[in-house]
């Protein structure tokens, strides 16, 4: 027999929810309108009126919809742009290191990569910034050198966000710590200094100081490659942006776990390190990737420093006479990429916040 | 280090130098030891500079680049063609980087008189003229007193514009777009009357009008902008340079081209003197070639591998083209057609 089923959860009303009054009723019926408007544009362009990638690129000259033979003959010039052809294979190799690395530290920070403890993700850093630079740069064991101004498009986005990040993260923490002890006034105050210095200035300015004066600062005849300036500005820039995310996190821990340290007889540099900084860095977590999507999504201003990452790529795909038409399919590329990879790290941040509230309740 | 050491060191270096041909200078000899010659282009200069689906840079001023390796190397596509920003692009000459640059660079005179960057020899003639819709019925630039100028902040066209109004008399107001994309949407639509910049790049930024047809360029030039080669100073190098552009310039007169030239070549005995000394084994430019140290056969390489002036000119911006430039029409024509290019006699 059949055990008597206990009666369901309340089923949600919809109908109530999204027309329980005229007022919800119209704007329920108004964005539906709107996202059925949107998504059949979208479709139209993409698939119904579309070029299939299998026809020449002359069918796509009377076509409305989207010309798919682009992406065959340019998705590998937007991603790697002028790097020597036959070497693709080590700037393809050098994105995929640098975001199953991101990818791993999202994963971790949200509980999700039990197995990988912080000191093997801060091996793997270690180990693979370098070989970035090794790789894209070659010069070694039979590699062709590529000078970095063929660095282009994926790998040098990549390079400029996730290293930058990379590296400004344990100067942000270290700005922190200065700016909240108390032990060297001094040193409190250059922190304090710097972090509102390099707040108070647009990144636009930073970028613009690292490219043109940094390098005047260096013995005559030397030159940095304006990458190397962009990402040594980068780092400088997002690093007051972390400190100030991990210094909310500690000034909001209570004053007894100082003291609860003290107790127990550990010097100062014990207590920052085993009590105050992991609670502080855990707190400051969602704040951080606020920080870190708002990093990622300005690399793109590079392009003002004639640095060519993905976003330049794509203009340089359809400024080739003969293929100024197919502007919009090169931006939809662009656009798809940074709305999935901001959608990854929006989810690592919404995935925080919830586990966050449920610690609290 | 000892003396004995720095006086071996010294001797050797001295040896080393004696031992190079006479003529051939440190940049020239950094080509040949690296077997790729490094040339700095604009990213982005469509006609000029701009990379094809395989990231390699194609346009006209790329294929100056070409010749150079051409000429030097043997082989254009030992030409390693760098886009890179127009300061930094100096900077890196200067600093020993690059051997060359072809990138649009307007020669000036302090510009040549700056030290680490020598002007070789100009490619392109152009100048800043005025384009307007011809529903307005303007002839002539004399008559734009008053007009609403488009132009790029910043830039000479601006000082230029001042000069010229200011001389007759003349006012005008400027709408200032710093994005070319914006600047050329907002004239076309009407926010200004005039859109001011350089001949050529009117000319290519009139083929992105909705109707091509309903716009004029006006027949002023109210500069000069001579587009020049730049290399790193050495004497061989700037010479081959030169000279190589006058090559090409010769195979244009002469109606040489990369299709050609072979069998121009396999029957050199019956053509003019003057092809004769282009290609000949013992010619003007196998004796050339010994003093400046480049390979026997460097002008057939140039005309073979890269092609005559009139033929890049023709792939890049010619009828044939996006930008459809009519080359008899601009200063770049050969001088017999009332133009600038005016091949010199080698010999």
């Amino acid at each position: 027999m059949i055990p008597a089923a206990p009666p369901p959860e309340q089923r949600r009303d919809l109908l109530r929810q999204w027309a329980g009054t005229p007022v919800t009723a119209l704007v329920s019926a108004l964005s539906a309108a709107l996202a059925v408007w949107v998504a059949s544009a979208v479709l139209d362009w993409a698939l119904v009126s579309a070029v299939s990638p299998l026809r020449p690129m002359e069918a796509c000259a009377e076509a409305a919809g989207a010309c798919w033979r682009f992406y065959v003959e340019k998705s590998r010039f937007m991603l790697f742009g002028t790097y020597p052809y036959a070497e693709h294979w080590r700037p393809a190799l050098v994105s995929v290191l640098l975001l199953a690395l991101s990818g791993m530290v999202g994963l971790r920070i949200t509980g999700r990569l039990g197995g990988v403890g912080p000191r093997v993700l801060l091996a793997l850093w270690v180990l693979v910034i370098p070989l970035v630079f090794a790789l894209m740069g070659g010069g070694w064991s039979g590699l062709a050198p590529v000078d970095m101004s063929r660095w282009n498009g994926m790998p040098v986005l990549l390079i400029l966000s996730v290293i930058a990040i990379a590296l400004a993260f344990p100067l942000g923490v270290a700005l922190a710590v200065l700016r909240y002890q108390g032990r060297w006034p001094v040193l409190r105050r250059v922190a304090v200094v710097y972090i509102e210095a390099m707040r108070g200035v647009p990144m636009v300015t930073v970028l613009f100081v690292g490219v043109f004066v940094l390098p005047l600062t260096l013995p005559p005849g030397t030159r940095i490659s304006p990458v190397m300036a962009t990402l040594i500005a980068l780092i400088f820039f997002h690093a007051s942006y972390f400190a100030e995310d991990v210094r909310g996190g500690l000034q909001s821990l209570p004053a007894s776990q100082t003291e609860a340290a003290a107790s127990l007889g550990l010097s100062w540099g014990q207590t920052m390190r085993l009590v105050l900084l992991p609670q502080a860095l855990s707190r400051s977590l969602p704040a951080l990737v606020n920080s870190v999507i708002g990093a990622y999504k300005d690399t793109s201003l590079v392009v003002v420093l004639g640095i060519h990452d993905l976003t330049s790529t794509a203009r340089m795909a359809f400024s080739e006479p003969g293929w100024g038409q197919y502007a919009l399919e090169a931006y939809a590329f662009v656009g798809m990429w940074f709305l999935l990879s901001c959608a990854f790290l929006s989810w690592v941040g919404r995935d925080l916040h919830r586990q966050q509230s449920a610690r609290s309740r | 280090m000892t003396t004995s050491k720095i006086l071996m060191s010294l001797t050797a270096s001295a040896l080393a130098l004696a031992a190079a041909p006479a003529l051939a200078g440190p940049v020239m000899d950094d080509i040949k030891a690296k077997d790729s010659l490094i040339c700095l282009v604009s990213a982005t200069a469509p006609g000029f500079s701009v990379p094809d689906s395989q990231g390699v840079f194609q346009g006209f001023n790329a294929d100056f680049c070409r010749m150079a390796a051409a000429a030097i190397l043997g082989d254009a596509t030992k030409a390693d063609i760098r886009g890179v920003g127009f300061s930094d692009s100096m900077k890196t000459i200067v600093a020993g980087e690059a051997h060359m640059g072809s990138r649009s660079i307007t020669q000036t005179g302090t510009r040549d008189a700056d030290e680490g960057m020598a002007f070789v020899v100009t490619t392109f003639f152009d100048g800043q003229g005025f384009m307007v819709p011809s529903a307005l019925g303007v002839q002539s630039a004399a008559e734009l007193d008053k007009a609403n100028i488009c132009a790029e902040d910043g830039s000479t066209t601006l000082l230029n514009i001042a000069d010229w109004f200011a001389a007759k008399g003349m006012t005008y107001r400027v709408e200032n777009i710093a994005d070319k994309t914006a600047r050329l949407e907002a004239f076309f639509s009407g926010k200004c009357d005039v859109y001011a910049s350089d001949v050529t790049a009117l000319t290519a930024d009139r083929q992105l009008a909705p109707t091509p047809g309903d716009y004029v360029i006006l027949p002023e030039v109210i500069s000069a902008e001579p587009l020049t080669l730049v290399a790193r100073p050495d004497q061989a190098l700037e010479a081959t340079l030169f000279w190589a552009f006058q090559v090409m310039l010769n195979a244009d007169a002469h109606g040489v081209t990369s299709a050609n030239v072979d069998d121009i070549v396999a029957d050199l005995a019956q053509k003019p003197a003057d092809v004769q000394r282009l290609f000949g084994t013992d010619a003007a430019t196998t004796d050339m070639a010994a003093k400046l140290g480049l390979p026997q056969d460097w002008a057939y390489q140039v005309v073979k591998q890269v092609g005559s002036y009139g033929e890049v000119f023709e792939r890049h911006l010619g009828t044939g083209t996006p930008f459809g430039l009519d080359r008899a029409s601009t200063l770049n024509a050969h001088v017999a057609d009332g133009g600038l290019m005016y091949p010199y006699p080698i010999r």
